[in-house]
């Protein structure tokens, strides 16, 4: 058996990017996020660039081994968890708060960070692409 | 293996938390099983100083 959850008073500013802000009792939460984070010097996007799939999106996961079986008794001898206040400021890229009881949660989140500087004393309107250059970075 | 958890009476008071991100979760309550993953690529390459240029993944 689970226990009962309770929260006299939660105060939660910001949920987002496939985050879950669950009150009550779940069975099953899965949550995805895919990041391309992009930071450029200067303003500007070139279209439909970075569709394509980076390897970091499609890796799978390690698989972690567990040879030993656990036999698990749970004794509650109370059966509440009690809680006056939850302050929250943001939930973010996948991320769960629960108030309750659960029996799986599975979350997974890629983050691929690019940055882009242009060369120092290059003007802006020469460190624009060129239509003829492309070329391929990743890690 | 046998595993035994007794759980008494628990009762807290004020939650501040400034973020949970990135699979992370915050939990009032029980749970079987619980999997997060996050991967991070941020390589030193990931930094590139230059001409901008369109970003094209590995391979195309």
């Amino acid at each position: 058996m689970k226990r009962l959850s309770m929260v006299q008073w939660l105060n939660s500013n910001t949920v987002l990017l496939s985050s879950v802000l669950q009150i009550g009792d779940s069975r099953e939460i899965n949550a995805r996020s895919y990041v391309l984070a992009v930071q450029r010097q200067y303003e500007w996007f070139g279209g439909n660039e970075g569709e394509g799939a980076f390897p970091v999106f499609a890796r799978s996961l390690p698989k972690l081994p567990v040879s030993a079986y656990v036999q698990t008794r749970r004794l509650n001898e109370s059966p509440v968890l009690s809680v006056r206040s939850i302050h929250l400021i943001a939930v973010s890229t996948a991320a769960v708060v629960h108030i309750g009881s659960t029996s799986t949660i599975d979350a997974d989140t890629r983050i691929k960070h690019i940055r882009q500087l242009s060369e120092p004393n290059i003007p802006f309107s020469l460190s624009l692409p060129q239509a003829a250059i492309r070329i391929t970075k990743d890690g | 293996m046998n595993y035994t958890v007794i759980n008494r009476d628990v009762q807290v008071g004020d939650i501040y938390l400034t973020a949970v991100t990135s699979s992370a979760i915050f939990l009032i309550g029980d749970a079987d099983v619980i999997n997060l993953s996050s991967a991070f690529d941020t390589p030193p390459e990931s930094l590139i100083i230059g001409p901008l240029v369109p970003l094209t993944p590995k391979g195309s």
